[in-house]
């Protein structure tokens, strides 16, 4: 089966025969079909590789295993193994409320370059931060939490909408669909990844379909 | 534009265009965050300058042919 990768290979690999051969003879460009070669070779192909290739990585950087692939990240990769349901990201991860594969990405959309400027500009900070400075010890959102991210899926949802606690009292439901009262307050959902209590927890075996992890 | 200069243009953004096509062609079978930015940074920016200098070669090109 053609995947979008090879696909993507191919064009750069047709890319690089066609401008190669502009390099190598620049004369052919004299005659009409040269003139239209050199089109085709120098603009049409790369504009397409180019394309192709950031529609991929920006698809790839959505990735759990983007994400995880730096060492400061460990220990969230790890929270999503904890043998506790009390574990929000665990909880998720493990009954498959969020894509496996897309599991960060699903619960923080706006985050370094999915974001505004200022957190593409962060993003670019932990990459320089990773290689270059030092990474702080504990690891922290910039703001608050937003239940936005929570509502994509949960509102409307039955559970939530006329969930016990979510309407212990009136307009709390209110509350939390405008983001006063945030989902992960203390007593709410307040144990996220639970980096500080990952000492002291049991793991899940994720069980795949090539077998335990 | 005399012919020669035009032709010497045409490969230099060609070799520009050929840097940028290898840098795109190695990283992309990385998912780590620097494939990502090499990706960009130089492979983008060198595919965009090889393009953008084969678009002015031809502008220029195209100025020095019109008749008098």
């Amino acid at each position: 089966m053609v995947t979008w990768t090879s696909l993507i290979v191919a064009i750069i690999a047709i890319s690089i025969v066609l401008v190669s051969l502009i390099v190598v003879r620049p004369s052919i460009t004299v005659g009409k079909g040269g003139k239209i070669l050199a089109f085709v070779s120098l603009l049409v192909f790369p504009a397409l590789s180019g394309g192709a290739g950031i529609s991929e990585h920006m698809e790839r950087s959505k990735r759990t295993e983007f994400c995880l692939s730096c060492h400061t990240m460990a220990d969230h990769g790890k929270s999503l193994h904890v043998d506790d349901p009390s574990f929000l990201a665990a909880a998720h991860y493990q009954n498959n409320r969020v894509p496996r594969d897309h599991a960060c990405f699903t619960c923080h959309t706006d985050y370094t370059m999915f974001g505004g400027f200022k957190a593409k500009l962060r993003g670019l900070r932990h990459v320089y931060v990773q290689y270059l400075g030092k990474v702080p010890d504990q690891i922290a959102l910039y703001s608050p939490y937003n239940n936005r991210e929570c509502l994509h899926c949960h509102q409307g949802a039955r559970s939530f909408e006329e969930g016990a606690t979510h309407n212990a009292e009136p307009g709390r439901l209110e509350q939390i669909k405008v983001n006063n009262l945030s989902c992960n307050s203390a007593g709410c959902h307040e144990t996220v990844h639970g980096i500080d209590k990952l000492g002291d927890a049991k793991f899940w075996n994720e069980v795949r379909e090539d077998g335990p992890k | 534009m005399d012919r020669s200069r035009l032709e010497r243009r045409l490969r230099t953004s060609g070799v520009l265009v050929l840097a940028g096509l290898a840098v795109e062609l190695a990283t992309l079978f990385s998912s780590r965050p620097t494939a990502f930015l090499l990706f960009i940074f130089p492979g983008s920016v060198l595919l965009l300058i090889g393009i953008v200098m084969f678009l002015l070669s031809l502008l220029t090109a195209e100025e020095n042919t019109k008749p008098e």
